[in-house]
């Protein structure tokens, strides 16, 4: 997999790239701003990309994330910050979850993981840091459907926003594949998401859930 | 004076052998002292009133080329200088209620609130109409119009009654057709004599009339122009909410500062050890004698992290401030600069912690500005407390200057930026001179007197 870094931060971009090269990633470009990514973009499969980057360090990779998506639909970006912001990842979503990660830095030292999800990022996935689904968590209001499931089910629905299928839930939550499915039903009926279109209700699950 | 004195010692020479005359003696020595001081006081009036009529020329110069440009400078471009303007009647006026204060022994405070470096129309708006121009400009026209007025008649009075006095031995001098002519005129030696008359008149007269003169214009010049009103409370209240709102920025900044140093510095590095230390695990499962190098990257990339840890909390609050005290701070800091540095201070006496930490910035950041832009090859600081150069409150005064190129400008964001900022949140004032070619002078002025 063809893979390109946009990090302004030496250190942590010759890092990255020496991790995802010994993963057996093939890294294309290791950048240090928002333009050199777009100028490489159509070269890879996927991008990991630092929030902030000159010239203004604010959110200039959530810019490029989304620009890069603009001018490749559903192009895998797998958004990398030093803290998690839910606005942000409200950002990300808005258009189009599919193949969107979102997580804080320090997970790349877990490096099975951080690849992993990076590769389910690439296939499609949507991933976001279980920082922001608990943040998101202790914001809900007594109103919103949210705050009508249960604990059990809220964890459920967190690690699937955290892309995980259903045997990697029931693996860390130490039960059946079967129970999953069941919590899930609840929670697609609690956010009164239609029954039909199987294959969008999770991610509108995840959305329901990171929209305020 | 000295008359007067041996006058009564001959008068008191006696006085040892009559039992009556010690008493008689005290009252001479009372009326003495009456006297004396009654002269010295009737003199330093005289003298004040000369003062005054001399300041009052100025003020009606300067009253006349107000009212002749201000409605033309309205239609063109008064609000340009407008603000210098106002600086020019400060000015005067500060110097005016120096002159009271000195006859008078009576403080006058001023407070003003500072002009802004490159006001906006608004602000240049507020400072015409504000109350204390309003009040200082009617200061003028009543010093320029009335004071030459009061002080000619005063002090023309002791001179006439000299001249009155003086005419018995000069009237006969004059042509006939021309006689001397004050009150009525002086033909005969009677007329002559009777202007003796009219002069010890007059001379009671200015007895009297000018200490009071000079007693009334202080008063009357000390009500127009002191504070407190209570629309300048109002004006006050307007600044202070300004300068709140600006020390509230300047807090938010100084917070995005220090969390922009923390998570691009510190935290990064920290990154980096996780990062680094993932990677060593992974190689020790594969090929553990490859994994040393990730190991001491991780090393070093804590060490870093430390450092950034150690930038970012000296940054918050330097701990030397409270070890040292600013002076000790301050010279801490100097002796560090790479460009030889010469430190002043004068008594600063205790300087509120927040304009320590304030000075301390502000130094810092012109001290870095100089090392890193200007070339030079010596820098002065100095620090002092006293009045600043608008107003007459108490000033903390920090003045920066090296004698390298000049040619800094104020970029967003950069240290000249950041000591307007700190500067602002105090209410103070920022003075930055730096043409090309050197030198470059920073003077900031903060009040203290709070």
């Amino acid at each position: 997999m063809r893979v390109v870094i946009a990090e302004d931060d030496a250190l942590l971009r010759e890092g990255l790239s020496l991790l995802l090269k010994s993963e057996g990633f093939d890294v294309i470009a290791a950048v240090d701003n928002a333009d050199d990514f777009l100028a490489v973009l159509d070269d890879a499969d996927a991008a990991v990309l630092d929030v902030r980057m000159p010239p203004t360090f604010t959110n200039e990779g959530l810019q490029a994330a989304r620009e890069a998506r603009r001018r490749r639909p559903g192009f895998p970006v797998l958004v990398l910050s030093a803290y998690v912001e839910d606005r942000y990842a409200g950002e990300l979503l808005s258009e189009g979850a599919a193949g969107l990660g979102y997580l804080l830095k320090e997970r790349v030292g877990k490096v099975a993981e951080f690849t992993d999800t990076l590769r389910r990022v690439a296939g499609g996935a949507t991933v976001m840091d279980p920082e922001v689904i608990s943040q998101l968590m202790s914001r809900r209001g007594a109103s919103d459907p949210i705050s009508t499931l249960t604990p059990r089910e809220r964890e459920v629905l967190g690690l699937m926003a955290e892309g995980l299928d259903n045997l990697s839930i029931g693996a860390r939550l130490v039960v059946t594949e079967t129970a999953v499915s069941k919590h899930i039903g609840n929670i697609f009926q609690k956010l009164q998401l239609s029954t039909m279109d199987r294959g969008h209700r999770r991610v509108l699950a995840v959305l329901a859930y990171l929209r305020s | 004076m000295v008359r007067t004195t041996v006058f009564l010692m001959v008068l008191a020479a006696p006085s040892k052998v009559d039992l009556a005359i010690p008493t008689a003696w005290a009252l001479l020595r009372q009326t003495e002292w009456m006297i004396t001081t009654r002269l010295r006081r009737w003199w330093r009036a005289l003298a004040y009133l000369a003062l005054e009529l001399l300041a009052s020329i100025i003020s009606m110069g300067l009253f006349m080329v107000g009212a002749v440009l201000t409605p033309l400078l309205l239609f063109s471009g008064g609000w340009l200088i407008a603000p210098r303007a106002v600086a020019v009647l400060r000015w005067w006026t500060t110097k005016a209620r120096l002159r009271v204060a000195r006859y008078s022994g009576v403080p006058l405070a001023a407070e003003y609130i500072p002009i802004p470096k490159n006001p906006s129309f608004e602000e240049r708006l507020r400072l015409v109409f504000s109350r204390t121009t309003g009040r200082d400009s009617l200061w003028l026209v009543a010093h320029g119009l009335l004071v030459p007025i009061i002080t000619l008649l005063c002090i023309g009075l002791p001179l006439s009654a000299l001249n009155s006095l003086l005419i018995p031995s000069y009237w006969y001098l004059l042509p006939p057709d021309q006689p001397v002519s004050s009150l009525y005129p002086v033909t005969s030696w009677d007329g002559a004599a009777w202007m003796v008359l009219v002069g010890v008149g007059y001379a009671a007269v200015s007895w009297w009339l000018i200490p009071a003169a000079a007693m009334g214009l202080t008063w009357i010049q000390a009500r127009i122009l002191a504070l407190p009103s209570k629309s300048s409370l109002v004006e006050r209240v307007t600044a202070l909410t300004a300068s709140r709102a600006a020390a509230l920025d300047a807090h938010a900044a100084e917070l995005r500062r220090i969390e922009r140093d923390l998570h691009d510095g510190a935290q990064n590095r920290l990154v980096g050890v996780v990062m680094m230390l993932g990677l060593a695990e992974r190689t020790l499962e594969k090929n553990p004698e490859d994994a040393l190098p990730h190991v001491r990257r991780a090393q070093q990339a804590a060490t870093e992290a430390l450092a950034g840890l150690r930038t970012a909390v000296h940054d918050i609050h330097p701990p030397i401030l409270d070890e040292l005290g600013l002076e000790g701070a301050l010279s801490a800091l100097t002796g560090r600069s790479a460009i030889p540095c010469l430190l002043t201070l004068t008594e600063l006496h205790r300087v509120p912690a927040a304009l320590e930490s304030a000075s301390y910035f502000i130094i810092a950041e012109a001290l870095t500005n100089a090392n890193k832009y200007s070339a030079a090859t010596e820098v002065t600081v100095a620090v002092s407390r006293g009045q600043g150069s608008s107003g007459s409150t108490d000033k903390l005064l920090i003045s920066v200057e090296d004698n390298g190129r000049g040619g800094a400008f104020e970029r967003p964001g950069g240290g000249l930026a950041g000591i307007r900022r700190r500067t602002a949140a105090f209410e103070g004032v920022v003075e930055f001179d730096s043409p090309a070619g050197g030198p470059t002078t920073v003077r900031v002025e903060l009040p203290c007197g709070w």
